[in-house]
This record gives structure tokens, sequence and C-alpha cells, in this order.
């Protein structure tokens, strides 16, 4: 999957969790932290990715991740 | 003798939400007009998944659930995508009770929460292990939080603000009686100002109402396709408790300290008791009954015959129907009116005891007493039943019972105010 569908299918997540990003536009620049994630709604977010994408990858490895562009980037080295 | 800060103790204000109405406006009036939602229950996770043989569909658990649950707009909606169900009718009807006791005026730190139940949200956690079974890896992280019952004290305390203190106590179908009695401690003993004592909704899944089908708890067999004759409580053809979801929040604080909204107390707690039968097992027993309405009483300094109206538990357990009213006429208390929430509303387990002490409170105000539906053939005919219809009555001193598994036996003693 191409770096650019993973970063999709984040960002539809992201949504989920975070109900009131509707209507606003969501950029891989964007960090989840500053769209209203706490830590616990990030994990749910990175779970619910890899859920989507059947990726077994630690959640330790996500936590560099700056915006979510970044994030994208290291699960698409892993998968 | 009485001492004074037992007598000032009273509720402030409340909260409820049910299968029969949300807020105690449509709960007062479905509980007066005797309307009730009994039926299959629907709820995902509340029927055994695989059914091989049609004919078992006859076993479906009968049960009353909440229509649409409402929560104010001012709740954060992230907060909600994570709460329960369970938490979430907790956040919804401890609102209505913070609001009309008008908690925001009171200092955060003098505000404690008491939630009575435990294993609170078993529907949702079977429903998640049956989701993510041979793919656990993905469970949603937020399961680490959310499966423990005191993540209802968080959320609460979050969403209002409460820094005094809380925690959760256990009592099983006693539970909302036994956070009740936790709260008059909290604030006797001066630890806050005000305590918010809730019992909470009790989410079952089926493996608890097949646990409690076997036990011989939860009926019902015998009226398997008439949902609506199935909660009979005291009635000769009853076969066992009808689970009914809820929620009863009560706001519990000095008399002298009650008067922010304006509005009256509802009532004086003017005596409680509790006793253990010092027995593990579901059977009730009546010197444990007797004995916690005879220290109710003694508290209240008040006699029998000074009581006018009973709440009992009154299930629709086979055994247990018949041990209360042996204890009630033990007691000296033939002479009290006397009806069955549970016939309306159905079992709320660890809602239970906070929801029928709401009950007494708003009949009081009402001055009138609800019907008990199914009441056909009363067990003991000699008592004085309210039946079909509502009846017009002035509660001055009421008791309210409760009792659970494992031998809790609790009474609350409620007094007019005004």
């Amino acid at each position: 999957m191409s770096k650019e569908s993973i970063v999709e299918v984040i960002i539809r997540h992201t949504r989920e969790v975070i109900p009131s990003l509707e209507g606003h536009q969501v950029r891989p620049t964007d960090s989840l932290r500053a769209l209203g994630a706490n830590s616990i709604d990030r994990a749910d977010i990175i779970m619910m990715t890899l859920e989507s994408l059947s990726l077994n990858i630690p959640l330790v490895a996500m936590a560099k991740a700056e915006n979510i562009g970044e994030l994208a980037g290291i699960i698409h080295e892993k998968s | 003798m009485r001492s004074h800060s037992q007598f000032d103790i009273g509720i402030s204000g409340l909260g409820v939400t049910s299968a029969i109405g949300q807020g105690k406006a449509a709960f007062i009036s479905a509980l007066l007009e005797g309307r009730h939602r009994f039926d299959t229950m629907r709820r995902p996770g509340r029927q055994r998944p695989v059914r091989e043989q049609p004919e078992e569909s006859a076993c479906d658990f009968i049960g009353a659930e909440i229509a649409a649950l409402s929560v104010p707009e001012a709740i954060s909606r992230s907060l909600l995508r994570t709460a329960s169900f369970s938490g979430q009718v907790a956040v919804a009807t401890l609102h209505e009770a913070w609001e009309e006791a008008r908690l925001h005026e009171v200092p955060a730190d003098r505000i404690g929460l008491v939630i009575g139940g435990s294993n609170l949200q078993q529907r949702e956690l079977i429903q998640a292990h049956d989701a993510y079974r041979g793919r656990e890896q993905f469970l949603r992280p937020t399961y680490g939080m959310s499966f423990m019952d005191s993540d209802l004290c968080g959320l609460c305390t979050e969403v209002f603000g409460i820094r005094g203190f809380a925690h959760t106590v256990g009592g099983a179908s006693a539970s909302g009686q036994v956070a009740v009695l936790e709260s008059i401690h909290a604030v006797e003993s001066g630890r806050v100002d005000v305590c918010i004592a809730m019992g909470a909704l009790m989410d079952l899944s089926y493996w608890e109402c097949q646990g409690l089908r076997s036990l011989g708890a939860m009926g019902s067999d015998r009226y398997a396709r008439e949902p609506s004759l199935a909660c009979r409580p005291f009635d000769r053809d009853r076969d066992g408790f009808i689970y009914g979801e809820s929620c009863g929040v009560v706001v519990i604080e000095r008399l002298s300290s009650a008067q922010r909204s304006g509005r009256p107390p509802y009532a004086r707690v003017s005596g409680w008791g509790m006793v253990m039968d010092a027995n593990r097992n579901p059977n009730p027993s009546t010197e444990g009954e007797v004995a916690a309405i005879k220290a109710a009483l003694a508290r209240a300094g008040l006699s029998s015959a000074d009581i006018d109206y009973i709440n009992p538990h009154g299930t629709g357990s086979t055994i247990g129907d018949i041990t209360e009213l042996d204890s009630i006429r033990q007691c000296g208390l033939a002479h009290a009116r006397l009806n069955a929430t549970k016939s309306i509303t159905g079992h709320g387990l660890s809602a239970a005891g906070a929801v029928e002490l709401i009950a007494v409170l708003l009949q009081m105000e009402a001055g009138r007493l609800h019907p008990t539906r199914n009441l056909d053939v009363p067990i003991q005919s000699s008592f004085n039943w309210v039946g079909r219809d509502a009846v017009l009555h002035s509660i001055e001193n009421a008791l309210n019972l409760s009792m659970g598994f494992g031998g809790v036996n609790t009474v609350v003693c409620l007094q007019r105010a005004a």
C-alpha cells in the first residue's frame, strides 16, 4: 500500500476518534496532538489504522512520529 | 437517642434514567400510569448468539431496555466515544441531579461521588472479546482503562469537575442503596459537604442473563411468549426477576446547606440499616431483613406505626418475595401501603436501590402511589397493596428496602422534610 493511502486511512480514523474535526481539512503535516487527540486517542487511532491494514507492528515503533505524514511513513516502512 | 447529625441529612436533587423514561418527569408519569417496556431484549450482546434450533427462541431473555438515551450537548462527544453505555447513562443521569441541586455553586473539593455497582460493563466487554478473539493484538488500547468500573468515576469526575473523592462500592442488587449509605457517612463525617450517590446501570451480557436464569433468579420460562406478563412481583405466578436497564442518582447533604436551588429538599434521610446474613448465597433471610428494618427505625426514632408506605425490594423471586413479606409483617408493618416499582421498571440490579429510593421521593412529591403491575393474585392478600391503579396517598414516613446476593440487607427511612 502506498504512503498516500496509509495517510488516508489514518485521517479516516482520526475523524472517527475526533468527531469535532467534521468540516475541517486534515493534512499530512498536521500532528494528531494539535488536532485534539490525547495520548489515549492517539493510541486508538494508530491501532485502528493497523487493524484496517492488518499490520502487526508494535505501537512503540510509532512513538517518534511528529505528524500524520511521518506516522504513515513509519507504517509504510514496516509493512 | 437521635443525634442532630443523623437527623439533618437530606436529599436535595435527583436524576433518573430508566427504560420507562429519562428524567424525573417522564419517570414518575410512567410509574403512575404503570407504563412498561418489557419485551424480548434487542441490545447487541443480550441474547445468546447461536441458535441451532428455532424453538430455542422461546428462551430469549426478556427485559426492559432504554429506547434512546439523550446526553446533554454540553458533554464532549470525544469523551463519550470511549464511554461505555453504563458510562454514558451515568453522565446523562448525573447531569440532571447536578443541575437540580445546583452543584456548580459548591466548591469542587467538597463534593464526593459514590458509584454503586460492580462488573457494570459486561455486555460491552463480551462484545470486545468476541470481536477481537484470535486477533487480540488489535484490541483498542482504551479497553485497558475502560474495563474497570472505576472508569465511570473518572468519566463523571472529569465531566463535572468533582475533586472531593470518588469510588465504587459493590453490594450486588443492594449496591445503589449501599452507595446511598456510604454517601450519608461521607457527609455525616464531614469528609465532604455534598455526596452524590449513584446506582449505576448494570449492562448485562447474555452470559450474566444465562447465569442468572440457570440460578433460578431471573424469570421467565412461564411467560416466554408474553413479555408484558413476565414481571410480577408478589404475584402467585411469578417465576423470577425481569431485568430493566436503569440508573439513579441522588444528592445527599445536610438539610441546613441544601437551600441553594430555592426548592425544598425532597426528604430527610431519617434512618438507615445494613445487616449481613453471614451467607454467601443468593437466598434471603427474614432474620437479616428484620434486623435491618429495626435498625433503620431505631435510628429514625420511629415506631412501626409511624411508617405509612414501604417500597420493598420485591423482585418477583419465588423465595425472596415471601421472605420479604414475612419480614415486613414481623416488624409490625403490614398496615403500610405497599407497591412494587420493579413491576414497572424491571430489576436494575446495581441501580435498583437508588432508582427505587427516587421512586419513593417522587411519589412523596406527587402525593400518589404508583400501581403494581400483574399483581393478579397476591401471595399474601392481607397487605395494604396498591394494585392495578395509582392511589392518592401523602407519604410522611417511608421505608425503602434493598437486598443483594451474599446476604446483604439494607433499609433507608425517608421522612417528609417540609
